[in-house]
């Protein structure tokens, strides 16, 4: 029988939901080592992960350890997924299939990320790298919508692990560039449908609750702020300071 | 049955472009290069986003095993093809399964989600931004160091020359192009001794010194030694990379 896999993660973060929500879908069974935020650079922690940065995976049926979430996928399906539930047997399509894979980690997950800095986490307004990063925002979703056009998924006609790498971070999209939820996938039409196939799976509104948990016994809310604290004014006061304090 | 290679090379003389070159040349497999003039946003024309709707470089065409062409864009998406098309001898990469493919993949991974798009970074608020953002410059030169820290510990503690089970692979190969422009960043190169040592190694390699050069000769490390000519490829570099982003936010605002 397969032994849990362990998944090491602070629930603020999209990240860590890419991985959780694979093992979901491929129903293997797995552990949460849930931790906060302000451990992630610091040992025990480094020690699996020498760059600081969740999720890692650490998988005692097989004795390996990994980081970087698209590894951890990859890794995933090709140790869980042999009835190619979430990927393709045909090595055309995985290869395909990992150029979007790619795409996600290397185009999506680090623009948006910095775009959520900027709008958001950084308490003074650079309005030319707000622009930078926002008008990267929109033409990562043009691209996918342009690769939508006429499919329901990225690559053949079923849900890869590729699709869902996704969804985390552009369910967020509302929080990171301060639009209106009505208005995260605007314009972008064939994004929006896709997603939304993918959010109405019961393995996405499973993360959802556990991360709400999670984030709830950290004191954290919904939006990744500490509770006491009920808007972007107030976080940012009490970040900066938090920041005054340590210095 | 070996599939006999039939590829085509879009790119520029960048730290993306180079490394599917390097790994080509590492493979000793042949290859036609179409060069894209970044500066004339070639990239974005319709036939070669056709190949890459994301209109960006490298990619490559080749003729897979059903007689098709097979399109495919990331350098690390690519880097992976050509290994487990072509590379059945594991010289620049591990058996599919075993404990070293993992933690190769795990290294590419940190190139293609870190490294680049970090230093990447940098290089913008350092080298092109329409506006001199200080904030900006050393937000992305600390994160670049702190991944270069990350690396250069890793390659002390595992004692190997290379970052997975003592070869190179293909997670050494994405990241050389990045660790030798790192001047073009703002970053010092010299306060990691194991990650330079590592890149003197790499550059010693006949494969790295030949895909280097791809498609027109790699000459950073010249570059980097002479401040005024840095200043005026800068300013160049500035104006296409500002007109590409203008462009970029018209399309946005849709
Ligand atoms: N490229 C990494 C990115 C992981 C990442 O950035 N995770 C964030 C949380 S969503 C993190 O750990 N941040 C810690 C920090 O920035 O110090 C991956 O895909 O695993
Ligand atoms: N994640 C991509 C990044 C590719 C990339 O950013 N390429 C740059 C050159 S190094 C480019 O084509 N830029 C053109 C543009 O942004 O329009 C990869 O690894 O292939």
């Amino acid at each position: 029988m397969t032994k849990p896999i362990k998944v090491h993660l602070c629930p603020a973060g999209p990240n860590p939901w890419k991985v959780v929500l694979l093992l979901e879908e491929l129903g293997v069974p797995y552990e949460i080592n849930s931790f906060p935020f302000q451990e992630v650079k610091s040992k025990p922690y480094t020690d699996i992960n020498p760059n600081g940065r969740v999720p890692a995976i650490e998988d005692r049926n097989t004795g390996i350890t990994l980081w970087e979430t698209g590894a951890i996928i990859l890794y995933l399906i090709e140790q869980y997924d042999i009835t190619h539930k979430l990927s393709y047997p045909d090595i055309k399509q995985r290869h395909l299939t990992n150029q979007y894979l790619f795409f996600q980690v290397s185009g999506q997950g680090p623009y948006f990320g910095q775009a959520g800095w900027f709008n958001v986490l950084h308490s003074e307004k650079v309005q030319s790298a707000i622009d930078r990063y926002n008008s990267e925002l929109k033409r990562v979703l043009g691209v996918l919508d342009t690769v939508l056009e006429g499919k329901e998924w990225l690559v053949g006609d079923k849900i890869t692990y590729a699709d869902l790498s996704f969804a985390t971070w552009n369910d967020r999209i509302d929080s990171l560039i301060l639009c209106a939820p009505e208005d995260k996938f605007k314009g972008f039409l064939n994004v929006q449908a896709w997603h939304e196939r993918m959010i109405s799976r019961p393995s996405w509104a499973t993360c959802m609750d556990k991360r709400a948990q999670l984030m709830d016994e950290q004191g954290l809310l919904p939006n990744g702020m500490p509770k006491g604290v009920s808007n972007m004014e107030e976080y940012e006061a009490k970040m900066k300071a938090d920041a005054e304090a340590s210095k | 049955m070996s599939q006999q290679p039939d590829i085509t090379l879009y790119t520029t003389q960048t730290p993306n472009g180079i490394k599917v070159s390097i790994t080509l040349e590492e493979l000793s497999i042949p290859y036609k290069v179409q060069k894209l003039d970044i500066s004339k946003n070639t990239q974005k024309e319709p036939w070669f986003l056709e190949i890459n709707p994301n209109g960006r470089i490298p990619a490559i065409t080749d003729t897979f095993t059903d007689g098709k062409t097979i399109r495919l864009f990331e350098s690390g998406s690519i880097m992976q093809y050509l290994v487990a098309t072509y590379d059945k001898d594991h010289k620049i990469s591990f058996e599919p399964g075993t404990r070293e493919f993992y933690e190769m993949n795990n290294w590419l991974f940190f190139q293609n989600a870190g490294v680049g798009p970090m230093q990447g970074q940098a290089n913008h608020f350092t080298r092109y931004a329409p506006e001199h953002i200080e904030y900006g410059v050393n937000r992305y030169q600390n994160e670049t160091r702190r991944l270069y820290g990350v690396i250069d510990k890793h390659l002390k503690d595992s004692k190997s020359e290379y970052l997975v089970g003592n070869k190179c692979t293909i997670a050494d190969i994405a990241h050389w192009g990045w660790v030798a422009s790192a001047g073009w960043a703002g970053v010092d190169i010299d306060e990691f001794p194991e990650l330079k040592a590592w890149e003197d190694r790499m550059a010693a390699r006949p494969g790295v010194e030949k895909g280097r050069h791809v498609p027109d000769p790699h000459k950073i490390k010249e570059l980097l030694k002479d401040k005024a000519k840095m200043e005026q490829q800068a300013a160049e570099a500035r104006k296409w990379v500002q007109a590409g982003m203008k462009d970029d936010a018209k399309k946005s605002q849709k």
